[in-house]
């Protein structure tokens, strides 16, 4: 009878499997003791799909963190709606400092985009920011704009003909597109792709007029002649030479500014302690030598912020950037899709 | 400049990393459920002490050695290692059956190997301008493409027009599930959180035709069908093989190329067309399903190639196509190198030595592969009772990797029962793979289109580069339809002179 051996081969190997899983060193330990920590890997969950921009920066992170902490991270990609199911496991795990998360702007857009078991800004305790990243906005070098202003006149001139390529429905740079078509008062077109690289893919080749995209992505395109800078929409200009020379928004007399940032957070209550230790920790981190040279060479600007300097961030991004989805309508859209 | 590279290449420590990324590569195609990806993400930590150069050399090993390994498991036990070796298990677990796994395996170790040679020259000598041509094709070329696909895999792919029909509706069905990337709204998730996140297109193929093909042996009452017994001289293709499989590999290797340079699982897609390639060309389409060695050697160049292609956007533009590519570009930033239109230019060294280590590498997977054939064929001699629970647990391990999560391995558990009930019911289960491809492809690109065109479809079909494309897409929908009713005809013809 092959199925009966079958099943006999398969609950022996799954036997096996287990017996690989058991940890034979687990020591009962008395609670009063002073907390030791950390004595083993603390796990970072990445709410986003290996290889994206996040990850990427917690992988420079991971390079020189167990100098300051004594135990190396590990990071665990956990996909899927836009950050929400990362987060979601994040909220709920045990919060003994051995499992951390990365933390983004979308972060903050979650509860106004459909119901969740968790109000992650109030679930989740801010450790560090460790960068800010102004997005940009791009034109071909084949087409006629060479200021902001230009391209404005343009799709004044011609309602409805400018077409804006973002990353999906709700996401940042549909947020950004949006706002700055209402903003200067132009009827426009934003057309949905999967994605970043997908978006300057189709800018490259003249299949929509603008984007709104990070500086890393498009730097090389930039350098190459291909792509042109109009206009960013952080506060002050960037310090790489590459986008030195770009206006902010506020400077042209738009007011649209926004910056993308990303950081550290652990479920609540952490014991205070082991909170004390993990914001020493990561910000020795974030101001290591190492650290800042591999940020600078993606051309992100490390930018520090403790954890109550990030929880103010958050209480101003959150009012702001619900301002731009509504009065967008991104908002409403977003809603409807969902129903 | 090649020389160079070369001269990088043979440097001690960067062919170690050679060796290294290509046989974990094959490990990686091996053992189903470990992607790329994950493979990459896993080890982007051990290289940070390495040599950029080594580092680079290593993952990009790991890429196209991937595709190697992937046929093994499809062929020996129906089980695609890989996504793009899902069209593999027709006819090379046919072969096996009839006890031809060796000679499966060496033409497929040898068919990549040359699609792989052509592939790393055309990456050499075309990157910058097929690049540019990869930009040209907005949405409305790739709808074009995409439609004239489906309509060719779905001719060439199956026996009966009408089931492979409703498979790739299914199919399509099935791929919108979860939280559209386009659109936000999260499609037959029944609220489930999981489901959201789509259902992975590695975690079908394994379920549809791994744990399908298991559910299907041990519900058979007879034993499995006896292998043959091997001997050494009947290891490898014999000449008749070698014959039949030579055209196939020269085609595959084109066709994989071309299609490498679209975006999303072109690696998957490319050997869909090559097999229907294949079979429309065949003087005996009646064969395929049942053992044809073309079916094997066609796919398995065609993957390959198209591997190799999918590096040219990455290399000379900097942008990502796919998942794979994306994690590769990572594992480049992460040791400060952005690739981008100016990398050949400032990093000389490393673009050719990475050059140079993909023609090294292809070679040392020859190497490896083909006296591995003859160790992976024994592995047959072990009962199918005895290999098979052990595989499945193996699958399932590699399941869970794929995104940590236990949901994963429901699913394809869940879709083992499908390709069960599939199988016993004689549909089959590829029509339903092209379907969760395409089908989503489809919808972006009409989306997309439509935006892009001010919703007239005129303006579509009417740009320069899309409407020889949508010509082309047209008449192979005429063809189809009077061929179709060509045949009714001949049936019909048929009854009548029974008839008379």
């Amino acid at each position: 009878m092959p199925f009966k051996k079958s099943f006999a081969v398969l609950m022996c190997v799954v036997f096996a499997v287990m017996l690989g899983g058991c940890n034979f060193l687990i020591k009962t330990e008395p609670k009063e003791t002073k907390i030791e920590y950390p004595t083993r890997p603390i796990t970072m969950i990445v709410p986003f799909a290996p290889g994206g921009n996040i990850e990427l920066k917690l992988r420079a992170m991971e390079k020189v963190i167990h100098k300051y902490l004594g135990q190396p991270i590990v990071i665990v990609s956990k996909p899927g709606g836009g950050g929400f199911i990362g987060w979601t496991e994040l909220a709920s795990s045990e919060p003994d400092g051995y499992t951390l998360g990365a933390s983004s702007t979308e972060m903050l857009l979650q509860q106004y985009y459909g119901e969740s078991k968790y109000h992650f800004p109030t679930a989740l305790d801010p450790i560090a920011q460790f960068t800010e990243s102004p997005s940009i906005l791009l034109v071909s070098t084949d087409q006629p704009w060479k200021t902001l202003d230009e391209l404005i006149q343009y799709g004044k001139q011609h309602p409805g003909e400018l077409k804006s390529g973002h990353g999906g429905v709700g996401s940042n740079s549909h947020i950004l597109s949006a706002t700055f078509a209402n903003l200067c008062g132009i009827q426009m077109e934003h057309v949905p792709f999967r994605g970043g690289s997908e978006t300057t893919a189709a800018l490259l080749g003249n299949h929509v007029q603008f984007i709104f995209s990070s500086p890393p992505l498009a730097k090389e395109q930039i350098r190459a002649g291909k792509l042109r800078v109009l206009a960013i929409t952080g506060e002050k200009h960037l310090t790489d030479p590459v986008f030195a020379d770009a206006p902010t928004f506020k400077e042209l007399g738009i007011d649209l500014i926004h910056s993308d940032w990303n950081g550290i957070v652990a479920p609540k209550p952490l014991p205070p302690e082991v909170k004390e230790k993990l914001v020493t920790a990561f910000r020795q981190a974030i101001q290591d030598p190492e650290y800042k040279q591999n940020m600078e060479s993606m051309g992100v600007e490390p930018v520090y912020l403790d954890s109550d300097e990030s929880l103010d961030r958050w209480v101003k991004d959150i009012k702001r950037l619900k301002k731009m989805i509504t009065e967008t309508g991104v908002l409403e859209q977003v809603r409807a899709q969902r129903k | 400049m090649l020389l160079h590279g070369l001269s990088v290449c043979m440097e001690w420590d960067n062919l170690l990393a050679c060796a290294g990324g290509v046989i974990l590569g094959t490990l990686v195609g091996v053992l189903p459920g470990i992607g790329t990806v994950g493979a990459i993400a896993l080890l982007l930590p051990f290289s940070y002490g390495m040599d950029t150069t080594s580092s680079l050399i290593m993952f990009t090993g790991i890429y196209f050695g991937s595709k190697y390994g992937g046929s093994t498991t499809s062929v020996l036990m129906n089980l695609p290692g890989e996504t793009s070796s899902v069209v593999t298990c027709l006819d090379g677990y046919a072969m096996a059956q009839k006890g031809r796994a060796g000679a499966a395996l060496a033409i497929s170790a040898i068919g990549s190997f040359v699609a792989g040679t052509f592939g790393i020259i055309g990456l050499m000598v075309f990157a910058p301008p097929l690049a540019q041509v990869a930009i040209e094709f907005g949405p409305p070329e790739y709808l074009a493409l995409a439609l004239t696909g489906l309509m060719i895999l779905t001719k060439f792919t199956c026996n009966s027009i009408g089931k492979a029909i409703l498979m790739i509706a299914i199919g399509s069905a099935v791929g919108t599930v979860g939280l559209d990337s386009l659109s936000g709204a999260s499609r037959f998730t029944f609220g489930s959180l999981e489901l959201d996140r789509g259902i992975d297109l590695s975690l079908l193929a394994m379920g549809i035709f791994g744990i399908g093909e298991l559910l299907t042996v041990m519900a058979s009452y007879r034993e499995p069908v006896k292998i043959p017994k091997i001997r050494l001289r009947d290891l490898y293709p014999n000449k008749e093989e070698r014959r039949r499989s030579t055209m196939p590999i020269v085609r595959g290797s084109v066709l994989g190329f071309i299609v490498g340079l679209l975006p999303g699982a072109s690696a998957t897609i490319s050997t869909f067309l090559s097999y229907a390639l294949e079979k429309k060309v065949s003087r005996n389409p009646k064969e395929f399903g049942h053992g044809a060695i073309e079916g094997v050697a066609g796919p398995e160049s065609a993957n390959n190639s198209s591997v190799l292609a999918t590096m040219i956007p990455l290399l000379s533009l900097g942008l990502p196509f796919c998942g794979a590519t994306a994690i590769l570009l990572s594992g480049f930033m992460i040791h400060g190198v952005t690739p981008g239109p100016t990398l050949i230019t400032e990093y000389p060294d490393l673009f050719w030595g990475l050059i140079a280590s993909m023609y090294v590498g292809n070679f040392m997977l020859l190497l490896v592969n083909l006296p591995a054939v003859g160790l992976f064929v024994q592995l047959l001699k072990t009962p199918m009772s005895i290999l098979m629970p052990i595989v499945i647990v193996l699958t399932l391990t590699g399941t869970y990797a794929i995104n940590n999560s236990a949901f994963d391995i429901i699913i394809v558990l869940i879709c083992g029962l499908i390709g069960f009930f599939l199988n016993r019911a004689g549909y089959e289960p590829t029509p339903l793979i092209i379907g969760i491809v395409l089908g989503p492809e489809i919808e972006q690109r009409v989306i997309q289109s439509l935006v892009i065109c001010d919703g007239n479809i005129w303006t579509i079909v009417s740009r320069p580069i899309s409407a020889p494309l949508f010509i082309i897409c047209g008449l192979v929908c005429l063809y189809m339809i009077v061929s179709f009713i060509r045949q009714k005809n001949n049936k019909r013809k048929k009854i009548y002179s029974f008839d008379d």
